[in-house]
């Protein structure tokens, strides 16, 4: 079964772009480094492979177009001929035709230009060949691009063309323009044709779907036709008439009964018997339409005749002789009313059906099948009567089912109480508890800080017993201890107040001991606990010490210095070797002199020989001016040449503030 | 409807007060106020913070193990309503609240024994070792007594020290 799907054509580039497509794919999907230094060989390879990549990519690209497209000659006859009506024939295969020949004629450069390529001697040679056989390509495809527009168009126009089956059930509506076939289509399907009030709105083929018996029917509804000579008929009365030639399909031949499309019904018949022809074979309809302006009863007499001769004519399409079905040749319907385009549906639905069954079984294949069919049938064994026995218990429960009464329901009690609003119904009184009466009892859910759910126990009774009695227990365990503890009593009042009074007493002297060594400034001081009545006193010392026979004026003097320091000068040495010498004292300075230590400082003044200087005045002043000479002259410690400077890095007037006009640094 | 407890301070939690926070793994956490909601956001054990029920317990403050505790647990099962299990529920719930708070006084008690004790040796010690930093007629006038009584006792264990050195 072909399917005659033309969406899925691929789209043809315009000429320019299908060069562009193929010389970009070409230059990407082949090698672009070579160079002068390759072996020739491997240069002609190079420039070879970009020439057949091309044709490859060209002849590819064209077959698909060719591929494609619908050979008119192939397809269903109904296609070939709205397709010809459309694109007209000559035109469409003209263009596949030059298509096809530049696909030859690219195939036959590349051909010549791989030969000549063989022969390239050097690499701006195989170039030069390569340049030319695309060139020469782009050139043929240049000359077709006015063919190549044409079937993009067309491909775009085919792929909005209704998707029709020509060989499955079809019904056809057709008639004059205006007389109500696409408002019957839109009844009938679930397509969406415009509906207008003026003649050829519809100006192409539409399809719909419908059911019937559970089979699908496919509804098209064709443009109207005017009566004319064929050959003075334009392209959208064309398309109807290729419907109704082509497809084997029950038609539906619209009739306005009213004349408000602006025909009258005389011209109606005319057009019916100069295409009565298109009819032959197939189930027609006579369909006497806008019955609610004009009915069919009320036409006059001449009208009558026609309509009737129309009827005649139909008469002829029914095939069986035997069987001529009169209700399902002429009807009267009304699309604004909905009246009787059931009954029209159906009337042409069971017709094609019939007719449809009838050529089948006339077919050969039928024939084959018709053998293998058998209807079992059974047959009657005596003249008893056997009717259906339903066992009496059955009907009795049915029957009872039916005397009882319903379940009072939730609902019935709001109407008894008041109604909706009024009523509230009580979830309590579904419970399932031993006794009614507890349904509706109120109980805390809540009892002094605790749950009381947490408490519920079916013996709590008995443990709570058990409870009180330890607790009794307890208490006079308690009581017995707290007679044995008795003695251990707290204070008296007295004692209190007496306790507090000492503690207070102790606070003060410690407050007061603190104060006073913060006092002392943390200078060592004899504890009081070894002086508590200020008896060690410097002069007992000194008294002391003299009756040991100790002089004591030095020990009292360090006692009262601020004590020792760390230095080491000359003179506390001296003073050191005069205490351990109490007698004699000598001073001889050049004794001393030598037999000090080299360690030991002196005064810089002292001269020592050797130096040059007189005497030590001399060396004081000389020692004066070296001093002058290297004074640090920046003694006032003012800012000068030397000092280390680091400047402003961002001064503020620079980068801050609004900018008006130019820039932060011109400014 | 019922009271929860804290999460993290465990106190009591009556129906429209504090916030709880349900994790991903569906583990409801309460809490009573901001302040406990902030100490969990902070990552707190309430087992380490002093203020907590929890706390208390592992630090032996509270009563852990009494019978008292056993009357109150939580059933996750829903009991059918009887009208007279729960007269005597409700009759027994402050019989045993009582109960328990008897036990927890004398826990407390018992818990404080030895430091009062204790601190009751350091005020005698005391009174009888700094008596002497007060005035005397201030001691005279109020303890007189006392001091008297001390003294009798004083001149007691004298005697009997001289009958033994007699003996």
């Amino acid at each position: 079964m072909v399917q005659y799907n033309f969406k899925k054509i691929t789209v043809v580039p315009p000429g320019k772009d299908f060069i562009d497509i193929i010389l970009s794919r070409t230059q990407r999907q082949t090698p672009t480094v070579v160079h002068k230094g390759y072996a020739i060989s491997r240069i002609r390879q190079f420039y070879m492979r970009k020439v057949r990549y091309s044709q490859q990519n060209f002849y590819e690209k064209l077959s698909t177009i060719i591929d494609e497209f619908p050979r008119l000659d192939d397809i269903h006859p109904f296609y070939g001929d709205l397709l010809h009506v459309l694109y007209n024939k000559d035109h469409y295969k003209l263009a596949l035709g030059q298509i096809n020949t530049a696909r030859n004629i690219i195939a036959k450069i590349s051909k010549d230009y791989l030969r000549l390529l063989k022969y390239g001697d050097s690499l701006y040679r195989c170039k030069c060949l390569k340049v030319a056989a695309l060139g020469r390509m782009c050139t043929v495809v240049k000359r077709i691009s006015p063919s190549l527009a044409y079937l993009e168009q067309i491909r775009q126009h085919m792929a909005r063309l209704p998707s029709i089956d020509p060989n499955t059930r079809t019904v056809l509506i057709c008639g004059y323009p205006n007389v109500g076939k696409s408002s019957f289509m839109n009844k009938v399907t679930r397509a969406d044709v415009d509906v207008q009030p003026y003649a050829f709105t519809t100006k192409s083929l539409f399809v719909g779907h419908t059911d019937y018996k559970y089979l699908r029917y496919q509804v098209i509804d064709t443009p109207g036709i005017l009566d004319r000579p064929f050959e003075d008929r334009n392209i959208i009365e064309m398309c109807s008439i290729t419907a109704l030639a082509h497809l084997r399909a029950a038609v539906l031949f619209f009739l306005d009964i009213s004349g408000s499309c602006g025909y009258s019904i005389a011209q109606q018949a005319a057009l019916f018997h100069s295409i009565k022809s298109l009819f032959m074979n197939k189930p027609l309809v006579i369909v006497c339409n806008k019955t609610d302006l004009q009915p069919l009863e009320g036409l006059s007499e001449d009208d009558m005749k026609l309509v009737m001769d129309m009827k005649a004519e139909a008469m002829k399409t029914i095939t069986q002789a035997g069987d001529p079905n009169e209700e399902g040749v002429l009807l009267t319907m009304s699309t604004l009313t909905d009246d009787g385009v059931m009954a029209v549906k159906n009337a042409a639905c069971e017709r094609l059906l019939e007719q449809r069954v009838d050529v089948k079984m006339k077919s050969k294949k039928m024939v084959d099948c018709l053998n293998r069919f058998h209807v079992a049938v059974p047959k009657p064994r005596d003249n008893k009567e056997r009717p259906i026995c339903i066992p009496p218990a059955v009907l009795e429960a049915r029957a009872n089912a039916a005397a009882k009464e319903k379940k009072k329901l939730e609902k019935d009690f709001e109407q008894e109480n008041g109604g909706a609003g009024v009523y509230s119904t009580s979830l309590k009184k579904h419970y399932i508890l031993a006794n009614d009466e507890w349904k509706e009892d109120i109980l805390p859910e809540i009892l002094d800080g605790h749950n009381v759910a947490d408490f519920l126990d079916p013996d709590i009774l008995e443990r709570c017993e058990e409870l009180e009695r330890e607790e009794g227990l307890r208490l006079e365990e308690q009581a017995a201890q707290d007679a044995f503890e008795i003695d251990g009593h707290e204070l008296t009042e007295e004692q209190k107040e007496i306790l507090s009074q000492i503690r207070k007493k102790k606070a003060l002297l410690i407050q007061e001991h603190r104060m006073k060594k913060r006092t002392a400034e943390s200078r060592p001081i004899v504890p009081r606990k070894f002086d508590k009545d200020r008896k060690f006193t410097t002069k007992r010392m000194g008294r002391q010490l003299s009756s040991m026979g100790v002089d004591p004026s030095a020990a009292i003097a360090r006692s009262k210095s601020r004590g020792r320091k760390r230095e080491r000068s000359l003179s506390r040495a001296a003073a050191d070797g005069d205490d351990m010498e109490v007698d004699g004292q000598q001073s001889n300075k050049k004794l001393r002199l030598r037999s000090r230590s080299r360690s030991k400082s002196r005064a810089p003044e002292e001269v020592i020989p050797g130096e040059g200087f007189k005497d030590s005045e001399q060396k004081k002043k000389a020692i004066k001016k070296a001093k002058d000479a290297t004074r640090n002259r920046n003694k006032e410690a003012r800012r000068g040449e030397a000092d280390r400077v680091i400047p402003t890095l961002k001064p503020k007037h620079l980068f801050s503030g609004k900018r008006t006009l130019g820039k932060t640094s011109r400014r | 409807m019922r009271l929860e407890k804290c999460w993290f301070c465990s106190s009591t939690i009556y129906p429209g007060h504090g916030i709880q926070f349900v994790r991903n793994d569906a583990k409801i956490f309460r809490f009573c106020r901001s302040k406990c909601h902030k100490n969990f956001k902070m990552k707190r054990n309430p087992r380490k913070v002093k203020w907590t029920k929890a706390y208390r317990r592992l630090h032996g403050k509270d009563m852990t193990q009494d019978s008292t505790f056993e009357f109150e647990r939580k059933r996750n099962r829903p009991e059918r309503y009887d009208r007279n299990v729960t007269e005597q529920t409700l009759k027994a719930i402050p019989i045993i609240t009582k109960a328990r708070h008897e036990r927890l006084k004398k826990h407390i008690s018992d818990r404080q024994k030895p430091g009062k004790k204790k601190e009751l040796e350091r005020d005698n010690k005391e009174l009888e070792q700094d008596i002497n930093m007060l005035p005397k007629k201030l001691i005279s006038n109020e303890a007189s007594a006392e001091k008297t009584k001390v003294k009798v006792k004083v001149k007691v264990v004298q005697q009997q020290t001289e009958d033994r050195m007699e003996e």
